[in-house]
C-alpha cells in the first residue's frame, strides 16, 4: 500500500490531543490506517506513540480530536461497546504482560474465543491452530513464564489475531526479545497479517522492525513529523 | 570490641535508616498502606497480649469491677486468658496478610539495592526497620493507652505485671521486624529477587509444621494426662501449656494445609473443565498459587469450626444450666463468660475477614499491569470481577462445607455428653453466613479492581 492510495481508511485519527496530567503526549496528531495495510509509528521516547495507539485502538479516550473506525466515532463510544470492539475487531500485543500469567499458551489463545461464546473443546482447537501458524505448537501446555520470550510473544500475536480482527495494535512487540526473536516474531506477524487482510498499526523505535511496515509515520513532540517516509 | 556499639556500626544503622526513609518517601500509597494497616495490626497484637500478660501476673482471688467475676477467680481467669492468646492467632494472620501489601514491588526494590551493591546484612536491616518501626509505632501508642487503664483499674499493679508490660512493648516490634526479614529471604538470596516463578509451589512448609507438631501434641498431651493421674501435683505443669501450644500448632498449620490443598484440587479440577472465561482464570490463579490466600482461608476455617462449637456448647450449657433448680453461681456469671467467647470469635472474624480483604486488595495490586492487559485487549470488566470473586468462592465452598460439618460434629459429641441431644439451629448458619462474608469482604476489592484496569496501568512494569 502507498501514500496514493485512495481507498476509505478503516481508522482515522484527526488532531488528536492528549495529556497525561499535566505532560502533554499529543497535541494534534492525524493518522490514517487502512484495511490490510501495516502501518509503523516510530519516534524516540516520550514522542507520544504508545499514547497514539492506545487512542486509536479505544483503550483511551482523547481529550481533544476524534477516532473514526468503520464510520462511527470511536472517541464516543461507551466503554462496553469499545471493550466489545477490542474484542471482536481489534487485537492488541503489548512489549509484554499480555498473556495470563497462570494461564498455558493454549488457553491464553483460547480465552478470547471463549469470551466470545466458543465452547471449551473448540476454542482450544481453534487456538492449537493458530499456536501451530505462528510456530509455537509443542510448547501450548507451557505457561508463559515457562516459555522464552519470542515463544511468548508469539502466543500474544496467536491471541490477538484469534478471533479474526480487522486490525492488530502492536506497541514495540519485540522490545524485550533479542534479534533473532524479534525477526521471528515480526516476520510472523507480517505474514499472518498480510495473509489475513489485517491492518497492523505498528509503534517501535527500531528501524529494522519498522522495516516491516507498508508505511512509515514518525512523532514527534506528539506530532506527526511532515516528512513521511514511505518503506 | 562489641561491633554492635561502635560508631562506625551506629552511623550505618543511621544510613539504613535514612535510605528506608528515603525509599518509603519515594514509594506509591501502597507502602503506606502496609505501613498503616502493619502498625494497626501491631496496635491489636500488643492489646491483646498485654491484657493476657496482666490478667496472668495476678495471683489468687481478686475482686475486679468488670467481667461480672469472670476475672476474680483464677481458674475462669486462666480461661480469659487463654481466650486472649487464641485471640492472636488471626491478628498474627492479619499482619501476615499487610506483610505482603506491595510485596512484590518491595522485592524488587530491595533486590535493586541489592544490584546497587547493598550486602544481604543490609537488606535485612532496611526491611527490619520499615516492618519494625511500623510495629513499633502501633505497639507504642497501644502500650500507653493500656498503662492509662491499667493504673486507672489497679492501683499498684505488681511488678510481674510491668515485666509483662514491658516484655511485650518491646517483643511486638522485635518479632515484627524479624518477621519482615524472614519474607525477604529470596530478595537476600539473590539481587535478582523474584523475577518469575514456572510451577506452582509445593505447601511443604505447613505439611511439616503440621506433622511434626502432631508428636509434640502426641507426647506432650500423653505426659499431661499421665501426670493428672499420678498426682504429680504442680512440679510438671510445663506438659499441658507446652500440648496445647503444640496442638494449635498443629490445628492451625493442618488448616492452612487443608485451605491450600483444597484450593489446589478445586483449581486443578476447574481448570481443565471450566467452560467459562472467568472460572478458566480463577481456577488457574488458584491452581497456579494455592498457597498464597491459604493462611486467610485457614483463619476462616478455624473460626467456623469454633463458632459452630461455640453455638452448640452454648445451647447445651444454657440448657442444663436453665433445668438446674439452684446453680453454684448467678445466671449472668455463665452468660457473661459464654458472650465474651462469642464476641472474641465475633472480632476474630472481623480481623479474619480484614486479612481476607487485605489480601484480595494486594494480589489484584500485584496483578494491576496483566489486569490493564486484558481490559485493553477487550476482556470485560463484568469477566474480571466475576473471576475475583471466584478465587475467594470456589475453594471456600468446599473447605467451609467440611468445617462446618466438623463443627457440628464436635457440637453433636459435646451435647451428646451432656445427655442433651438437640442442635441450635444458629449453627447450621454458621458456615453459610462466614462464606456470604467471606465473598462481601472480598467484593470490597472490586473498586481496586476497576482502578486497576485503567489503562495509565499499562504504563507501569
Amino acid at each position: 500500500m502507498t501514500n496514493g492510495d485512495t481507498t476509505e481508511p478503516l481508522l482515522a485519527a484527526h488532531q488528536l490531543v492528549k495529556a497525561h496530567g499535566r505532560t502533554p503526549a499529543l497535541r494534534g496528531a492525524s493518522v490514517e490506517l487502512r484495511a490490510g495495510e501495516i502501518l509503523a509509528v516510530t519516534g524516540a521516547s516520550g514522542s507520544g506513540k504508545s499514547t497514539l495507539l492506545h487512542c486509536l485502538a479505544g483503550i483511551v479516550r482523547p481529550d481533544g480530536g476524534s477516532v473514526t473506525y468503520a464510520g462511527q466515532r470511536l472517541d464516543r463510544l461507551p466503554e462496553k461497546r469499545l471493550s466489545e470492539l477490542r474484542r471482536t475487531d481489534f487485537g492488541v500485543v503489548f512489549q509484554f504482560g499480555q498473556l495470563i500469567p497462570e494461564l498455558t499458551a493454549l488457553d491464553n489463545v483460547a480465552l478470547p474465543l471463549m469470551l466470545a461464546g466458543a465452547g471449551r473443546a473448540e476454542a482450544r482447537a481453534r487456538a492449537a491452530e493458530w499456536l501451530e501458524r505462528f510456530g509455537v505448537l509443542g510448547q501450548e501446555d507451557l505457561r508463559p513464564g515457562e516459555m522464552s520470550g519470542g515463544q511468548a510473544q508469539r502466543a500474544a500475536l496467536a491471541r490477538a489475531l484469534v478471533t479474526g480482527p480487522k486490525a492488530v495494535f502492536a506497541d514495540e512487540p519485540t522490545g524485550a526479545l533479542d534479534s533473532l526473536a524479534g525477526e521471528q516474531v515480526m516476520t510472523a506477524l507480517a505474514h499472518t497479517a498480510r495473509e489475513a487482510g489485517t491492518a497492523v498499526l505498528l509503534v517501535t523505535h527500531d528501524a529494522q522492525v519498522a522495516a516491516y511496515a507498508d508505511r512509515e509515520i514518525q512523532l514527534r513532540d506528539g506530532v506527526v513529523a511532515p516528512a513521511e517516509v514511505t518503506a | 570490641m562489641s561491633t554492635v556499639s561502635s560508631p562506625a556500626a551506629r552511623s550505618s544503622v543511621r544510613s539504613d535508616a535514612r535510605l528506608a526513609r528515603e525509599l518509603l518517601r519515594g514509594s506509591d500509597r501502597r507502602e503506606w498502606w502496609r505501613i498503616g494497616l502493619t502498625a494497626a495490626g501491631a496496635a491489636l497484637a500488643t492489646g491483646f497480649a498485654l491484657a493476657a500478660v496482666v490478667l496472668a501476673s495476678l495471683r489468687g482471688g481478686h475482686d475486679f469491677s468488670v467481667g461480672h467475676g469472670l476475672l476474680d477467680a483464677p481458674g475462669t481467669r486462666a480461661g480469659v486468658v487463654s481466650g486472649l492468646l487464641l485471640l492472636l492467632v488471626p491478628v498474627l494472620g492479619f499482619l501476615g496478610q499487610c506483610a505482603r501489601i506491595g510485596a512484590v514491588h518491595r522485592d524488587r526494590r530491595l533486590a535493586g539495592l541489592r544490584l546497587a551493591g547493598a550486602t544481604p546484612w543490609q537488606v535485612r536491616r532496611i526491611a527490619a526497620l520499615e516492618t519494625g518501626l511500623a510495629c513499633l509505632l502501633g505497639s507504642a501508642v497501644t502500650t500507653v493507652f493500656s498503662v492509662l487503664l491499667l493504673l486507672r483499674l489497679w492501683s499498684r499493679p505488681s511488678g510481674a505485671a510491668w515485666a509483662g508490660v514491658a516484655l511485650v512493648a518491646v517483643g511486638v516490634p522485635v518479632l515484627g521486624a524479624l518477621a519482615g526479614v524472614l519474607a525477604l529471604r529470596r530478595v537476600v538470596a539473590s539481587p535478582l529477587g523474584r523475577v518469575r516463578r514456572v510451577r506452582p509451589e509445593s505447601g511443604r512448609g505447613p505439611r511439616l509444621l503440621f506433622l511434626g507438631a502432631l508428636p509434640v501434641v502426641a507426647v506432650t498431651g500423653t505426659l499431661a494426662v499421665a501426670g493428672t493421674g499420678t498426682g504429680s501435683g504442680g512440679r510438671d505443669h510445663w506438659q499441658g501449656p507446652l500440648a496445647v501450644f503444640g496442638l494449635v500448632i498443629a490445628v492451625g498449620a493442618g488448616a492452612v494445609w487443608l485451605a491450600g490443598a483444597t484450593a489446589r484440587f478445586v483449581g486443578g479440577l476447574l481448570a481443565v473443565r471450566a467452560r467459562s472465561a472467568a472460572t478458566l482464570i480463577a481456577a488457574a490463579r488458584l491452581y497456579d498459587d494455592p498457597w498464597a490466600p491459604a493462611r486467610t482461608h485457614a483463619a476462616v476455617l478455624l473460626v467456623t469450626v469454633t463458632g459452630t462449637v461455640f453455638l452448640c456448647v452454648r445451647h447445651a450449657l444454657l440448657t442444663e444450666l436453665r433445668a438446674m433448680e439452684h446453680p453454684a453461681a448467678d445466671m449472668s456469671y455463665y452468660t457473661t463468660g459464654l458472650d465474651l467467647t462469642g464476641a472474641a470469635i465475633l472480632v476474630a472474624l472481623a480481623i479474619t475477614l480484614s486479612g481476607l480483604a487485605v489480601g484480595t486488595a494486594e494480589s489484584l495490586a500485584t496483578r494491576r499491569r496483566t489486569l490493564a492487559a486484558q481490559a485493553a485487549a477487550g476482556v470485560p470488566r463484568t469477566v474480571l470481577n466475576r473471576a475475583l470473586l471466584l478465587e475467594t468462592a470456589l475453594p471456600l465452598a468446599p473447605a467451609l462445607l467440611l468445617a462446618g460439618a466438623g463443627g457440628l460434629a464436635v457440637g453433636t459429641w459435646y451435647s451428646a455428653l451432656t445427655g442433651d441431644a438437640s442442635l441450635p439451629w444458629a449453627a447450621l448458619l454458621v458456615a453459610p453466613g462466614v462464606y456470604a462474608s467471606c465473598l462481601l469482604a472480598a467484593a470490597t476489592a472490586l473498586p481496586l479492581l476497576s482502578r486497576s484496569v485503567r489503562p495509565g496501568e499499562l504504563r507501569y512494569a
